[in-house]
């Protein structure tokens, strides 16, 4: 009986340091979800031709649409990077707006195939106007 | 413990109560509250999917930890306990796949993807499986106390997620962007529309009276199936002592 319970007991600590292993593993690439646009400038040596997550804002009066590409400039912390994206982009992707891109280091510029619109927690109305403001 | 086959005066407030004011959720959600300056209309998903991920993990979760922790603490344990635990998960586990439903759903439409490994998304597809392995690990066979600690024990530590999907936007570089509300931070000044606000107040709201009148539901069948598969029990156990008794008085006769 007591036999039973410890191998029970056993299984169980096992089955989650399995888990715990495999949630952290997952999350050791997901912390470095992407690297901002200064970091993969500095690291771009390391990084060669690997592909990788790039984050940073699009740089105003930049985007110069070109047949099935666009290309724009990224930003961040004062560094920045040129982009050619192949594809259209998102509907909500414009200027000024922070975006995660994937994709390589090729040449002198950043070569992407998927542009994310990062969504920052501001929320703001499109005409304030129409709703007597109310703070909660 | 009074329990019948129709649900009570309260529950049946607590369903026109929650009727109501998911309706009004829903007209401020879809007239009322304006379209965002970058998201358009789509930020109106956000009334489904904050209410729904807190009465998911919150409150589900966490009543299904509490009734747990009381479960197995000596004192307070019963069968009772058990019963809401489970009912609770069942509850939480279905607005959880929800929550990843509708955020995915606006992920396409803000993000541009559906699916993306960030640590608040895989965090949360672990606390939907963990709590899925809790359902499963309910209805392993054993005796009856057995399965209600051991049910226990894995609700407690299934809920270690829960704080660190909740930090994981602070904690980790993510796409899905930090809390609106709920931050200490922005506490006294959160970045949300008046409106907006208010609409996704009254969202939370009418989510938790519907978590409360369906675990009152849930619970009500649970309760009733507990006491039905305890009268077969006996209905069994007597009717074995009948046979016995029939076959001892034939042998008698013989």
């Amino acid at each position: 009986m007591i036999d039973t319970r410890r191998r029970l007991w056993l299984a169980g600590v096992i089955v989650l340091a399995a888990l715990g292993f495999l949630v952290f593993q997952g999350l050791g690439n997901a912390t470095l979800y992407f690297r901002t646009a200064d970091e993969a400038v500095a690291q771009r040596a390391q990084l060669g031709e690997r592909r990788f997550r790039i984050e940073g804002d699009v740089v105003d009066g930049s985007v110069r649409q070109t047949g099935n590409d666009v290309t724009f400039t990224l930003t961040a912390n004062s560094v920045e990077v040129p982009v050619m994206h192949k594809g259209d982009p998102p509907e909500l992707f414009r200027p000024g707006i922070p975006v995660v891109l994937e994709g390589r280091f090729q040449g002198d510029h950043f070569a992407s195939d998927r542009i994310l619109v990062k969504h920052s927690e501001t929320y703001v109305a499109k005409n304030p106007e129409r709703v007597t403001t109310t703070q909660p | 413990m009074t329990t019948t086959t129709r649900s009570s005066r309260p529950v049946q407030i607590l369903g026109w109560l929650s009727a109501i004011s998911l309706a009004l959720t829903a007209v401020m959600a879809l007239v009322i509250s304006p379209p965002d300056v970058n998201m358009g209309d789509s930020v109106r998903l956000l009334y489904l999917h904050v209410p729904t991920a807190w009465l998911a993990m919150y409150v589900s979760f966490g009543v299904t930890t509490l009734a747990s922790a009381l479960y197995l603490w000596k004192r307070t344990r019963s069968r009772f306990w058990d019963l809401t635990a489970g009912a609770s998960a069942e509850i939480g586990v279905l607005f959880l796949g929800l929550t990843l439903l509708i955020g995915s759903i606006w992920g396409r439409i803000t993000w541009g993807v559906w699916w993306t490994w960030d640590a608040r998304l895989t965090t949360t597809a672990v606390l939907f499986v963990l709590y899925l392995g809790y359902l499963a690990v309910r209805k392993v066979p054993a005796s009856p106390e057995v399965q209600a600690r051991r049910s226990a024990i894995v609700a407690v530590a299934a809920f270690l997620d829960v704080p660190i999907v909740h930090q994981s936007v602070e904690w980790w570089r993510t796409l899905h962007q930090p809390a609106t509300i709920g931050d200490e931070r922005r506490l006294l000044d959160p970045q949300i529309h008046g409106a907006m606000a208010w609409t996704l107040l009254l969202g939370v709201v009418a989510f938790t009276l519907l978590y409360c009148w369906l675990l009152a539901h849930r619970f009500r069948l649970a309760w009733l199936e507990d006491r039905l598969a305890d009268r077969h029990l006996e209905v069994a156990i007597e009717e074995r002592r009948a046979e016995a008794g029939l076959s001892e008085a034939a042998e008698v006769t013989s």
